[in-house]
């Protein structure tokens, strides 16, 4: 031992549970802080991997022309400007191949950079002039391929030739649209609808800007620049939000959610620590003392404390650090087996950089914050107090307990929790701050919910319909589609129109035919009546609607062709899902009804589907959908129509399980914070006490009264932090979900009664446990060994 | 009367090389009213002694009888509470409850039983210790002596049969060493409390009634001193 702060290491190796104690807390507030931070910015990298794959990783789009483009090009915080436009979008314009529509693209060879969507598959871009790329739907639908030639029929009657190139693959939006597209180079685009009579602002710029620029600033001054109108310009919103460059008022308001939750993680993290310090020095003052009563001065002990704190660090920090990152890794790997393709861009032992640097800063800074109160607390301990007996147990008293409401056992640990108002408010503020966080966090389970809508049980991958809204296509297709090898399940579903004549005005209604399948998955949307009978066909389903003027109870006349039948509501659904075709949802008329296959057959006569809905078993090839494809085709001829919805739902899917998988992560860790901290606190309390406890036990308190004691100590610090957590978390709560939610889709905010249920239930029940192995502390506990008798 | 009876007590700590036989089978009695002083150097087994009288240590082997109930067949809880109800303690270092005032812990015992304390009996007894002034204060505002008196209270306040006093005056001034003296020896003669006390100070044998050593775990007992 060369100098007195050696006696730090040596001190350690001799209270080494004690000082287990506060290692953990220290552990445990930078494991919180460092997993949110990290989970925060992987879900941020896992949203842009998201948002550049379905929506391309520019920045801002201007409608231009070929002049103001080459200005805009040429400003420093533009890094790259590609053209972009499109014809015959809604394939309705009669740019023709094979007499088939076809939309035509036409873009900037770096186009393909920014829109990863847009890739080619096979060959090349079309550098020269008539050369094209093709979509896969063109090559499989009109059996094209590399270096054919395809003709395209403009809208004047011209015939225009192309040489392929090379193939695109299938965008979620010409999937959908089941489009057979054209892929030209900007300047063979600008040629074509040119040459058709287009203007020059057909085309459209889209930017990405260079790091470290103000976005929203530069595109508000290219705005004023070229004179633009609002509609001449487009930002990508949620790139934009992902990089912290949106200027809009909502997303204002979503970054001053995350930041009031960035702060209240760091304040969580400095109450942990910050309370296991001073109940570490508190339990300490007789040895303080001691060092002061052998000469050391006061600033010596406060670096002895300061120096004891970063010997602390010295593995807590780095075990937090560590421990954060280790369930980063885990939440990543998890969306990568949850969907594999979607989230191939995600590194499963990423490091997030933020995250690190918040756990490290925060806890180094708020140690050294932490260790000089109490530090200074240690160097004013007088000399005297080493030689006296009520010393080193415990804080300050400065108040008696109230022993005339509670048992005497009861109420000291009472006085335990409340004695020391600056402990009270660092425990219980530990503790209230897990509901707070909780309640915080949980309003971004409601945006998500809002904002990303999960993929419904009934969704289709892939659905045919009749063209002219006919229930044309035969029941039995989709009995001979669900046995095809690679099909999940295939169910169709019959429409009808027709007036009701109501006594105030005529209302018009679209009745639907359900199977088995589609009836199971509407009864959770039930809101009253009866689904068997609707199930058995002895009525309708009305679909819920604030304008519904027919009600459960209510009798419906359906005529058609010369019969007319009267049919009763049997019940009201809270919403019917389904499409009818790719770009009229049902729900576009006034009123919705569901009823049986049966009925709707007895009503309108036809025994036939409008719409067939297609799910695939998992791992399903382009090719496997090609086959079926023909094999519909063949069955039904001309008049259908089709959607693959496929890669739209994989994106759905891939937002949703990300934002699920890390909001979810979330509340899991604040939970599992709340139980180690709460069983921490509380085991650091009795330790702290335990000669305190050996005195009791020497004048007749029994194991039991000891027990009840620290009941009544950690219940006190629970319903108190309870209290705390809800004063504070509700309104916090209510603020932050009308700034997520309300302000977007106009929910009233209602008591988060399940969020508090789960929470309070995890607060209670860690302090059930915590009191568990004091408990065992105590019965184990000698009493002579204890007090330290001579 | 005889209060206290303890045969052949025997306590051995560590084994092998770090054996140490602190009570080397002692045996004594002591009757209602006796006040008994245990002098002996610094390991020679006192402490050990009292606390296996008190019940806070269990003998290895040997028997200790108090009102003729042999405190090592009870169980734990049962032990705790034969405790408080018949043995008063003593510490050095007083180990006074913080957070109870100086009435609160003088009634501490008695509210472990959940019994509402007799308000004459606590008024005598504050007076008793010259603490009247003094009861609603915390023990970390009185002196040592003061805290001391507190402990004595404490220890007599439910007239247990035996009071074990542990160098009750080894943290004390003399004035409060004397103070604390004449309230033991009040609570011997005119209590008739039986009172066991350990000290290193010769000069206080002198208040005891019988004055015993302890040499390396074995004890004598040197006679009586002056009352």
């Amino acid at each position: 031992m060369k100098h007195y702060l050696d006696l730090v290491s040596i001190s350690a190796k001799h209270h080494k549970k004690q000082n287990r104690m506060t290692r953990l807390c220290i552990v445990l507030a930078v494991f919180l802080v460092t997993v949110i931070f990290s989970m925060a910015d992987m879900e941020m990298r896992s949203q842009m991997v998201q948002a550049i794959k379905s929506d391309g990783a520019w920045h801002a789009v201007f409608a231009l022309d070929e002049e103001q483009g080459a200005l805009l090009a040429a400003r420093p915080e533009v890094k790259k400007a590609v053209r972009y436009g499109a014809l015959n979008y809604h394939l309705d314009e009669g740019y023709q191949i094979d007499g088939i529509e076809t939309g035509i693209c036409g873009f900037d060879r770096e186009l393909l950079e920014i829109l990863p969507a847009a890739e080619i598959l096979e060959g090349t871009f079309p550098e020269n002039a008539g050369e094209t790329l093709i979509n896969e739907q063109a090559k499989n639908r009109l059996g094209l391929g590399i270096g054919d030639s395809v003709t395209l029929m403009t809208p004047q009657g011209d015939t225009i030739q192309y040489r392929i190139t090379g193939i695109s693959k299938e965008t979620a939006l010409t999937a959908r649209y089941d489009a057979c597209v054209l892929y030209l180079n900007a300047e063979e685009f600008q040629a074509l609808y040119e040459g058709d009579g287009g203007e020059a602002k057909e085309m459209v710029t889209y930017v990405t800007f260079r790091s470290f620029c103000n976005i929203p600033r530069t595109i508000q001054e290219i705005s004023t620049q070229f004179e633009l109108k609002p509609e001449e310009v487009g930002q990508n919103a949620k790139v934009l939000m992902l990089m912290f460059q949106s200027r809009d008022p909502y997303m204002m308001g979503f970054y001053f959610v995350a930041a009031v939750l960035a702060v209240l993680v760091m304040v969580a993290g400095i109450l942990m620590i910050t309370s296991s310090m001073n109940s570490n020095i508190a339990r300490r003052t007789e040895f303080f003392g001691m060092m002061r009563c052998l000469g050391a001065t006061g600033r010596q002990v406060i670096r002895f404390v300061r120096a004891e704190a970063l010997s602390w660090c010295k593995s807590a920090i780095p075990a937090g650090v560590l421990a954060g990152m280790a369930v980063t890794w885990i939440l990543c790997g998890m969306l990568r087996v949850l969907s594999p393709r979607l989230f191939d861009g995600m590194p499963v032992f990423g490091v997030s950089y933020p995250g690190l640097a918040a756990g490290i800063i925060m806890g180094f800074i708020t140690v050294l914050l932490a260790a000089r109160m109490p530090a200074r607390r240690a160097a004013k301990v007088s000399p005297l107090t080493a030689v006296s007996g009520n010393a080193g147990t415990v804080q300050a008293v400065k108040r008696a307990a109230n022993t005339r409401f509670f048992k005497v056992d009861t109420s000291l640990g009472m006085h335990h929790a409340t004695g020391s108002k600056k402990n009270f408010f660092l425990v219980t503020g530990s503790f209230a701050f897990s509901i707070i966080l909780f309640l915080s966090f949980s309003t971004a389970i409601d945006f998500m919910y809002h904002a990303i809508t999960p993929l419904r049980p009934g969704a289709p991958d892939f659905y045919v319909y009749s063209e002219n809204s006919s229930n044309s296509i035969p029941m039995e297709l989709a009995e001979q589609i669900s046995r095809h090898s690679h099909v999940k399940r295939a169910f169709g579903r019959s429409y009808a129109v027709f007036t009701l004549p109501l006594e105030e005005q005529e209302m018009e209604l679209t009745v639907i035919s359900y199977e088995e399948q589609q009836f199971r998955w509407a009864q959770d949307d039930l809101l009253e009546g009866s689904f068997r009978d609707a199930v058995e066909g002895k009525g309708l389903l009305l679909a819920f609607r604030e304008s519904n003027r027919i009600s459960v109870g209510d009798s419906v006349v359906i005529s058609n062709g010369g019969g007319s039948h009267e049919v009763p509501v049997v019940g009201t659904l809270g919403s019917v899902p389904f499409s009818y075709s790719t770009n009229k949802d049902v729900g576009d008329g006034e009123g919705i009804a569901i009823c049986s296959e049966d009925l709707f057959q007895e009503l309108f006569g036809e025994a036939g589907y409008a719409v067939i809905d297609i799910q695939f078993q998992s791992g399903v090839t382009d090719e496997e959908v090609q086959e079926l494809r023909r094999m519909i085709e063949q069955n039904c001829g001309d008049g259908i129509a089709f959607s693959d919805r496929r890669i739209g739902n994989r994106e759905v899917k891939g937002a949703s399980y990300s934002m699920a998988v890390f909001l979810y992560g979330f509340l899991a860790v604040i939970a599992l914070i709340a139980f180690f901290n709460i069983v921490n606190c509380i085991a650091m309390s009795v330790s702290a006490r335990m000669r305190e406890y050996g005195a009791m036990r020497a004048v007749g308190m029994t194991v039991r009264q000891l027990i009840r004691m620290v009941w009544g100590e950690t219940m006190t610090y629970t319903f108190f932090g309870v209290v705390f957590g809800c004063l504070v978390g509700l309104p916090l709560n209510r603020l932050l979900f009308q700034t997520l939610v309300t302000s977007r889709w106009g929910d009233a905010w209602e008591l988060p009664g399940r969020e508090l249920l789960i929470i309070l239930s995890v607060m209670l029940c860690s302090a059930c446990l915590a009191v568990r192995r004091p408990a065992r502390q105590i019965r184990e506990m000698t009493v002579v060994d204890t007090i330290g008798t001579d | 009367m005889e209060i206290l009876k303890v045969e052949n007590l025997r306590k051995v700590y560590g084994s092998g090389e770090a054996r140490v036989e602190a009570l080397k089978g002692v045996s004594f009695s002591m009757r209602k009213g006796e006040f008994g002083a245990v002098v002996g150097v610094s390991g020679s087994g006192k402490s050990t002694l009292l606390n296996c009288i008190g019940g806070l240590d269990k003998a290895d082997s040997g028997k200790v009888f108090l009102n003729g109930k042999d405190i090592f067949a009870m169980g734990e809880n049962q032990r705790t509470i034969f405790r408080r109800q018949n043995i008063g303690f003593i510490f050095q270092s007083f180990h006074l409850i913080p957070e109870l005032n100086v009435e609160q812990n003088i009634i501490f015992p008695l509210l472990l039983d959940y019994r509402r304390p007799d308000r004459e009996r606590v008024e005598e007894m504050l007076e008793v210790l010259g603490l009247e002034n003094r009861r609603k204060h915390l023990p970390g505002q009185l002196s040592g002596g003061q805290q001391q008196r507190v402990a004595i209270g404490r220890a007599l306040i439910t007239r247990p049969a035996l009071v074990l006093a542990d160098e009750p005056t080894g943290n004390l001034d003399s004035q409060s060493s004397q103070d604390v003296m004449d309230l033991l020896c009040k609570a011997s003669g005119h209590y008739q409390q039986t009172v066991l006390m350990i000290t290193h100070n010769m000069n206080l044998t002198l208040a005891a009634s019988r004055v015993f050593r302890v040499t390396d775990g074995v004890l004598e007992e040197l006679g009586g001193a002056q009352q």
